[in-house]
């Protein structure tokens, strides 16, 4: 991706360029049908599914709650993972829905693999579900869930997920326009002093 | 057969409109930091000019903390399936499809998105061949200009478009007959930890001069520090983009018609070899012709060359302004090493500039068995996904340690990045692919591209004083490896249409003017000698600058026909 002083930037290709990313990275255009779509749906109680089924989308959510589970904080599940998931199929990650299907196809054999006579990752413990993950952790399919997930959970949530800004606070980030110095420990001018002694 | 149609004043286009008939003063490829500025002096000098900038044009009400869009989904770049472009490691080989150089595609160019580090070149980088001789492998000259030459635009520019920063803090800058118009941004968390490591390292960390105003400036609003900041467009205007800056102005004076989402696709000459004017695709992908007295290409050092050789005719069969074989050719990235650490107390990089001090002790690595150098910076310009996506590869990926990881380190985490010399070799090289077209029909950019091995060894130097570095301010714990030899994309496109006074070996002169046809000027990126230490945007704008004013003095002394 990258840039140079923009983005180009190895560790950025590095970061985005192993894990799947590819996924889910379509048609920008579309961008705005996806928000439209989004803001549809917030007028609705209850957020509804497009594209995916009930039963895939149980087996998104459980895939996306052993990414991120809820412990004692907020996981894919609270904020809505699932939910972004299907609007990028149903919008701007449209040509992507027949790989999605096979990999959905393919987690059925690969839940059976471990516990025989299973089909749904939804079905397990999530001890279960964990083991599943791990034996398919390497490949691609697990790559773009994980990616897409992540996703789901840091997006804006006009994209259908990261729902009330839950990843966000998960890991204090704010959506704030405007932040004032000191912005963290470091460069608190008292801590900065000390650091620095008579630099600073 | 293709209809060219002769668009009608007042069609499309910001600012005065001008006949497609009528030939204008200059027709401007390109609106980022050499494009923009071009027409912003030009205008100011007193010259007509049509401005083509094949993006969009948009307003600070088009911007949001989109993540997803911005750098996912790159929505503001040359991405396809409209660009389409090649790549391969040697002449030898056929290319495959990948998409390797990353530019924005959008008025401003790459000033629209820039970190917006604003290094000056130092005198030694304009003669380092004669001072240190050359390299197995690399094409190293001097430039056709010193700093002496370039230091008043150097000083004009950071004016022009305001520069925030501390002149003489460097004791090895230049010199400088302007101090900064605005003081240094506020510093950050990775900006005091690069201070206590420098500080320990016996280095001297220094405020690092941004193209971002620090305090309100010519009508612009000053930085408030929202973070989102490095790749993406400035929400409340405060980056110096040529978007914000130089196109405004251009287009205010009366002299200038903008006419974006318009994608050049030749520059027509005439039996004289002189320039006539350019061919473009409008927005609704209508062939234009707009008749010119003449023309600069800034284009960037990608689709600058490329639009040469799409122009080339029975007289100029191997590309135009290319009789010395030189369009393409010598393309350099500047190498860009990154290391990550995380720290005890909370940095919070992701407020603020992206960053705020730089260390240039390793400038000149000559004395190490090193050809060049670099400068170093910290920083975590990471939105929530890309620090997600940059844990610790020893640390779990996913499931409740993964939470915890990403829970700590986006508050804790900095990295180190180091940015270098690359060196020019001939055969790194931009030309038209064979076969692969863009969606416009026109052939798509290939890349030739392999890493000199005298800097993957400066890479790795510089990975390794990373490294040091984030030790030396008290990292818990790093991670990170040194460049392998592909580096995965490009982003400084530099090199591509030296300089030079030999016209055997350079494409332009130290006018930026066209050895083989007059009135054609080509001035960006491609008109780098050599790399410099990773920070180029300042010196193209500064050459953007020098090669307008020269130019306009030769149009009126009529020198252009």
């Amino acid at each position: 991706m990258h840039m140079s002083d923009s983005y180009s930037r190895r560790e950025f290709v590095a970061a985005v360029g192993s894990l799947g990313a590819v996924w889910l990275l379509a048609d920008a255009s579309q961008r705005g049908e996806a928000v439209a779509h989004a803001a549809h749906q917030v007028t609705q109680a209850q957020p509804t599914l497009t594209v995916l089924t009930r039963e895939q989308a149980a087996e998104v959510e459980a895939f996306a709650s052993r990414i991120f589970p809820t412990d004692d904080t907020s996981g894919a599940r609270e904020a809505g993972v699932v939910y972004f998931i299907d609007r990028g199929l149903s919008t701007w990650a449209k040509g992507q829905v027949p790989a999605f299907n096979e990999g959905l196809t393919k987690l059925r054999r690969d839940v059976g693999a471990k516990f025989r006579g299973q089909t749904r990752l939804s079905a397990l413990t999530p001890e279960q579900q964990d083991e599943v993950l791990k034996s398919i952790e390497r490949t691609p399919f697990f790559g773009q869930m994980r990616f897409a997930t992540i996703a789901g959970m840091f997006s804006l949530p006009s994209y259908g997920g990261n729902r009330d800004f839950a990843g966000w606070k998960l890991i204090g980030h704010t959506e704030a326009m405007e932040f004032r110095a000191p912005f963290g420990w470091y460069d608190d001018p008292a801590n900065r002093r000390t650091l620095l002694g008579g630099d600073a | 057969m293709i209809t060219i149609l002769t668009r009608q004043a007042g069609q499309q286009g910001q600012g005065r409109r001008f006949d497609t008939n009528d030939a204008v003063d200059f027709v401007v490829v390109g609106s980022g930091p050499a494009g923009g500025s071009v027409a912003r002096e030009l205008t100011r000098l007193g010259h007509n000019v049509v401005l083509l900038e094949q993006g969009k044009s948009l307003t600070q009400a088009d911007f949001q903390h989109d993540e997803l869009a911005t750098i996912f989904n790159n929505q503001y770049c040359n991405i396809p399936p409209d660009h389409i472009q090649t790549w391969r490691k040697s002449p030898r080989d056929k290319a495959e499809t990948r998409h390797y150089l990353i530019y924005a595609a959008t008025v401003g160019g790459s000033s629209f998105h820039y970190a917006a580090n604003y290094w000056r070149f130092r005198p030694g980088d304009f003669n380092e061949f004669s001072r240190k001789g050359g390299v197995r492998g690399a094409a190293m000259a001097d430039w056709p200009i010193t700093y002496d030459d370039l230091e008043p635009y150097y000083s004009a520019v950071e004016w022009a478009i305001g520069v925030s920063g501390q002149g003489g803090a460097d004791p090895n800058e230049g010199r400088r007959s302007r101090q900064y118009p605005m003081p240094p941004l506020d510093v950050t968390g990775p900006g005091v930890l690069l201070e206590v490591a420098a500080k320990k390292m016996g280095w001297r960390a220094l405020p690092a001069p941004m193209a971002i105003a620090s305090r309100p400036y010519n009508g612009r609003q000053g930085c408030h520090n929202c973070g989102f900041c490095w790749y993406f467009p400035c929400e409340w205007g405060a980056k110096s983009g040529t978007n914000f800056t130089m196109v405004p102005e251009a287009v205010a004076s009366g002299r200038c018609e903008l006419r974006s989402e318009c994608k050049v696709r030749k520059v027509e000459t005439d039996d004289r070899g002189r320039v006539t004017g350019v061919v473009y695709f409008d927005k609704d992908r209508r062939e234009i012709r707009q008749r010119a007295r003449a023309v600069f290409v800034c284009a960037n050092g990608a689709e600058t060359p490329r639009l040469l050789f799409m122009s080339s005719s029975n007289r100029f069969p191997n590309g135009l302004a290319n009789s010395s074989g030189m369009v393409g050719r010598h393309l350099m990235f500047n190498g860009n090493t990154g290391a990550g650490a995380e720290f005890e107390h909370e940095v919070n990089g992701w407020k603020g500039a992206p960053v705020t001090r730089i260390v240039l002790d390793t400038y000149d690595l000559h004395d190490k068995g090193h050809y060049g150098g670099g400068g170093f910076d910290f920083r975590y310009p990471f939105p929530p996904m890309l620090s997600a996506l940059n844990t610790p590869p020893d640390t779990p990926q996913w499931g409740s340690g993964f939470k915890q990881t990403i829970q700590r380190l986006h508050s804790r985490a900095a990295q180190c990045w180091g940015h270098t010399t690359s060196l020019p070799v001939a055969t790194n090289a931009v030309d038209l692919d064979p076969q692969a077209k863009d969606s416009w029909g026109l052939p798509a950019i290939r890349v030739t591209y392999k890493e000199h091995e005298a800097d993957l060894r400066l890479y790795k130097y510089m990975f390794d004083r990373s490294i040091e570095l984030l030790k030396a301010a008290g990292a818990t714990r790093t991670w990170g490896q040194a460049p392998g030899d592909d580096p995965g994309a490009g982003v400084h496109l530099l090199g591509t249409c030296r300089m030079g006074n030999d016209r055997r070996t350079s494409v332009v002169n130290a006018s930026h003017q066209s050895h083989d046809v007059p009135n054609l000027f080509i001035v960006d990126g491609s008109s780098f000698v050599t790399s410099g230490r990773g920070q180029p945007t300042l010196t193209i704008q500064a050459l953007a600058f020098r090669a307008a004013d020269l130019a306009s003095q030769k149009a009126k002394r009529g020198e252009l026909g």
